[in-house]
């Protein structure tokens, strides 16, 4: 009981970790870049949602105008800045990271630094094998169980998937195919900030919306995306979410939360070491 | 932790006599102002330093905060200023980190040559400044709730520099114990944020828990910036706690409060809250926040003359829309405080804010008269338990009182030596 | 994966021009700090050491990512560590020589924990972005222990540090109380690291640094044991960090996990990005101007100075790779030249 109690508690921490970390991961996945504005692209996402619910938009209609809105600031980043740097990783990274600052001090201008919310449309629990479930959870871990297989058959199983992949691991070749490389760099983009704000507006009925909302994410994602490895989109980001926040939970049943969290982190940097291109690639 | 059980209320005697004292200060101090009006008219003004935290991860108690003292300063100098001086605040941003707390505390003594400091937010800005206002010989007057003073943690408390115009635990927690027991239930689970005022709130009521007959059947610290509940949740359940006492402190208590709200479990648990003013709750909605319990010395939504005074000048001065909360009030209560002891003193410097705002009584103070004791620069305070109504709208109709205390003592301080700076 | 070859031109000509007039600049900016008290009194006074000493923590970050082209978001993590370290080792001993040891204990432990982490990575191949993401978990880790261990580092509350005293054994003390004392003792200090590190950089371990940044692969193939270099290169800038913090201790009387934090460690990137990542100088410089301009306009406009370093941020990214001082660079040189 107590253990089925943990294992479902792990279980929805880790999909809705994944969730939260899978744009990060198709970003830096599939054109390798670490989009540090991550947390400031959830953070964007949960601002939209909040004002369109406040202004009469249905929940679920408002995450998806979230979604949408942070695409197009993302594709607009993307065409200004990020797209002369592809090839140098230390540019992006503090590239999104001035993103990061600047989207953060311009959210509070706009929105002030109070606390917000949405109403929760699935405010009750439910019930399985007698443990209580917050059924709003279970069905975003749901949500999120089946956005990333979705995304994995896309990858995998289409010609379209098959492309971006055999761009990412031979540019030229992808060129002389004929593919626009600029244009397939600029959609990997945006449906990676597309997935954030999605991942944004979803976690909405479940934290305090404030400026930094994205930070509590933030450093937990690029471990996800680290220690589960580049281009390992579905098993890469399950694992990777499993070890940074499932595991959290395990470890804290035994030592304090602080403790546990600070375990997770060093057991991260570990697998990184022993692992340095993810959990799932052979030595 | 050494916070042994020092029950040494003072004896009502004592309030009677410092009243009649203050009064006649009081009468004396009018008088000389009057004198110096005049004379003073061209003198410069005085100047007062204010941290507050108005960006960084707690900006967003910084607007009721300055707007607290700003308020109070705008009255003062309506009123003809302090010994016929207009008062002006010098602003420091905080942005929530101790290290550049360190910068403008310093930079307001040294460079705009402050006369006094007021504000700094959370208790690690708090202790931050110690050492600054220890070395220049300038006073602070600190408006927070807080875990009370141990000599351990000098020079941030136990200073003779530092005035506390918030309540600690046993102000806070203590009146409201019975009530709580009486009509909740014995058991008590404790959730709090990871840090001293959560631990230093949970030991005395513990304390006074086990005095009461009831016990603790949990107890857990949440690191900073934590998104997942569940495990704490199903160990609440677990638990067979009646209440749950709650000090987990910035968006993390909303954190907490929404998912708890989820998870069904308001109607199987009562939450008492002693860190969700309005700011927070405005945060968390009606939905989450109904029926929950929540003590402190001020609330928006107390009936007292006074209060109904000070929004209205509040409202007028920064909108109908503007949040107050108990953080903002002490500032408030501080800057009048300082003005007074001033005026009494007929002179603006440490020795004289020190020499009068020691006994000092504050009869409009917005939760009903406060005064400082001159013991432990901590001040005496009402304490208010309200309970969060269902569907509330706003601020003015957020709270419903359950019972309040007037004058409530704070426990002694445990310094080295009592009175401080003796 | 490469780094881009570096903004700075080559030619030997060139070369040792500019290396003269760096030389002459810094001599000339020690000069001024040096004289400043003499001018000023009060704040600017008080607080210049701190800012010196931010200036210490850029240039451990210069000498990472500018020389070694390794980018840390960990560097406020050593300086925090040296923070506790002088407040824990002045408690536990009382002797006034304890200040020494503390700063002394600070730089070792600075320079164990970074040689630690370094190997420990560098050995495996763990290189660029991989690198980053470690040390900003290095940041939290650090924050995270110096809050949850209450009882050693008085948790999230934080940790109060004595001014220390110059101490001269039976001969007595000088107390750093005044203003003008500590000044005189942090200005040398900070002048001498960047003396030595210059020194070094233009030597031998400069020149197998400048080569692993350019092309980690041919300098392997070389037969340059690389990660024993780089470890070297995080020790020394952990040691730097610790030695930073240390003194930052003593001087502002207090410490806090927020020290070790991402937030303080991203700002020193924003610093020596703004400045120019290779030069020391212009690092030094960026820590101490960066700074005093964030205190001052922080007081005059909270929300939007933060957005404007932002913005000077994204430039000098995009526009200006040297920083500052690549734009002194480009203006100094004579026309042609390249």
């Amino acid at each position: 009981m107590y253990a089925l109690g943990v294992a479902i508690d792990a279980t929805l921490i880790t999909l809705v970790l994944a969730l939260a970390a899978f744009g990060l991961a198709i970003i830096f996945g599939l054109i390798g870049v670490i989009n540090m504005g991550h947390g400031a692209m959830l953070t964007a996402g949960a601002y939209i949602t909040w004002v369109c619910q406040t202004n009469g938009v249905p929940f679920l209609l408002a995450v998806l105008v979230a979604a949408v809105a942070v695409a197009v600031i993302g594709l607009v980043l993307e065409h200004v800045l990020i797209r002369h740097f592809y090839d140098r990783p230390f540019e992006t990274l503090l590239l999104t990271w001035a993103f990061f600052l600047i989207t953060t001090e311009v959210i509070k201008i706009i929105f002030g630094p109070e606390f917000r919310s949405v109403t929760n449309p699935l405010p009750d629990a439910i019930t399985i094998g007698g443990i209580h479930v917050p059924a709003y959870r279970a069905a975003v871990a749901l949500f999120a169980l089946a956005l990333i297989v979705t995304s994995a058959v896309v990858l995998y199983r289409t010609s379209l998937g098959i492309k971006i992949r055999g761009l990412i691991q031979n540019r030229q070749m992808a060129a002389l195919l004929g593919l626009n490389i600029g244009l397939t760099y600029k959609l990997v983009f945006m449906a990676g900030c597309f997935m954030a704000g999605l991942a944004g507006g979803l976690i909405t009925p479940m934290l305090s919306i404030d400026p930094y909302i994205g930070n509590v994410y933030l450093v937990r994602s690029f471990f996800v995306v680290a220690v589960g490895g580049v281009g390992q989109l579905l098993g890469g980001t399950m694992i990777g979410s499993f070890l940074i926040g499932g595991s959290e939970t395990i470890f804290a049943v035994v030592s304090e939360q602080a403790v546990a969290q600070t375990i997770v982190f060093a057991l991260a940097i570990l697998v990184l070491r022993l692992r340095p291109r993810g959990v799932l690639t052979p030595r | 932790m050494k916070y042994t059980a020092a029950l040494m209320r003072a004896p009502l005697s004592r309030r009677a006599t410092l009243k009649g004292m203050t009064a006649m200060a009081g009468t004396a101090a009018a008088a000389s102002t009057l004198g110096f009006v005049g004379a003073a008219r061209g003198d410069e003004p005085i100047k007062v330093g204010m941290i507050s935290p108005l960006t960084g991860a707690w900006t967003v108690y910084g607007a009721a905060h300055s707007a607290g003292f700003e308020l109070a300063v705008d009255e003062i100098n309506e009123a003809g200023g302090i010994l016929g001086r207009q008062v002006e605040i010098v602003v420091g941003d905080s942005r929530t980190e101790p290290r550049v707390v360190v910068e403008q505390a310093n930079r307001l003594i040294r460079q705009e040559r402050v006369d006094f400091l007021a504000g700094t937010f959370s208790s690690a800005e708090r202790n931050a400044a110690g050492p600054v206002v220890e070395a220049s010989g300038k006073v602070l007057l600190y408006p927070t709730f807080y875990e009370g003073q141990l000599q351990e943690y000098f020079p941030g408390v136990c200073n003779p520099n530092i005035y506390m115009f918030g309540p600690e635990p046993t102000q806070q927690v203590w009146p409201h114990m019975e009530y709580i027991l009486e009509n909740f239930g014995k058991k008590f689970f404790m959730i709090g944020s990871d840090y001293a005022w959560p631990q230093v709130t949970n030991l005395f009521t513990r304390q006074k828990l086990e005095e009461l007959g009831g016990e603790v059947v949990g107890e857990v610290y949440i690191p900073f910036n934590t998104p997942q509940y569940e495990s704490v949740l199903r160990d609440i359940r677990e638990s067979g706690a009646d209440v749950i006492f709650h000090t987990l402190t910035g968006s993390d208590t909303v954190n907490f409060r929404q998912q708890y709200a989820a998870a069904g479990m308001k109607n199987d648990f009562t939450l008492w809250t002693v860190d969700d003013e309005e700011v927070v709750t405005t945060g968390l909605g009606p939905d989450v926040s109904a029926n929950d319990y929540v003590s402190f010395d001020y609330f928006m939504s107390i009936e007292h003359p006074n209060n109904a005074a000070f929004l209205e000048r509040l409202r007028a001065k920064f909108g109908d829309d503007v949040l107050m909360n108990t953080v903002g009030v002490a500032m408030y209560n501080a800057a009048h405080m300082a003005a007074l002891a001033l005026n009494q003193a007929g002179e603006v410097s440490t020795e004289a804010l020190r020499g009068y705002l020691g006994d000092l009584e504050f009869n409009d103070a917005p939760q009903g008269p406060v005064w400082m004791r001159a013991l432990d620069n901590q001040l005496v305070l009402p304490s208010y338990l309200m309970k969060v109504r269902e569907g509330w709208t706003g601020v003015s109709d957020m709270f419903e009182e359950i019972q309040n205390f007037q004058g409530v003592e704070p426990q002694n301080a445990q310094c080295d030596s009592l009175p401080l700076g003796q | 994966m490469t780094t881009t070859s570096s903004a700075i031109p080559a030619g030997r000509a060139g070369r040792s021009r500019r290396l003269l007039t760096e030389n002459a600049a810094a001599v000339a900016v020690f000069a001024i700090l040096g004289v400043l008290p003499l001018l000023f009194g009060g704040y600017v006074i008080y607080i210049l050491p701190q800012y010196m000493l931010y200036g210490v923590l850029a240039m451990s970050l210069a000498l990472m990512w500018g020389y070694a082209g390794i980018l840390s978001f960990g560097q406020a993590a050593f300086f925090a560590l040296g923070g506790y370290t002088m407040g824990l080792v002045m408690q536990a001993i009382g002797a006034p020589e304890a200040a020494y040891l503390g700063i002394l204990v600070a730089a070792t432990i600075g320079a164990a924990l970074a040689a630690l982490v370094g190997y420990f990575l560098f050995s495996a191949g763990v290189r660029d972005t991989y690198f980053v993401i470690v040390t900003l978990a290095l940041s939290i880790m650090v924050e995270q222990i110096a809050v949850s261990q209450s009882q050693i580092t008085g948790g999230w509350n934080g940790m109060f540090v004595d001014r220390m005293d110059l101490a001269f054994g039976p001969l007595g003390a000088v107390s750093l109380w005044d203003d003008w004392a500590i000044y005189y003792v942090v200005l040398p200090v900070v002048a001498l690291v960047y003396g030595v590190l210059r020194w070094q950089i233009q030597g031998p371990f400069g020149k197998i640094l400048a080569g692993i940044r350019e092309n980690e692969d041919r300098m392997v193939a070389l037969g340059f044991r690389t990660p024993l270099y780089k470890t070297v290169a995080f020790a020394v800038s952990g040691a730097m960090c610790g030695l930073a913090g240390a003194l930052y201790a003593t001087h502002a009387s207090f410490v806090s996990p927020s020290l070790g934090g991402v937030l303080f460690s991203t700002e020193i990137v924003v610093w020596v990005a703004i400045a120019g990542r290779q030069s020391l100088l212009a690092a030094l410089l960026g820590g101490i101007v960066v700074a005093s301009l964030s205190n001052y306009l922080s007081s005059v406009a909270p929300e939007y100075w933060q957005l404007f370093l932002g913005l000077l941020f994204i430039l000098a990214i995009v526009f200006f790779r040297g920083g500052v001082a690549g734009v002194f660079a480009q203006l100094g040189r004579p026309r042609g030249g390249e």
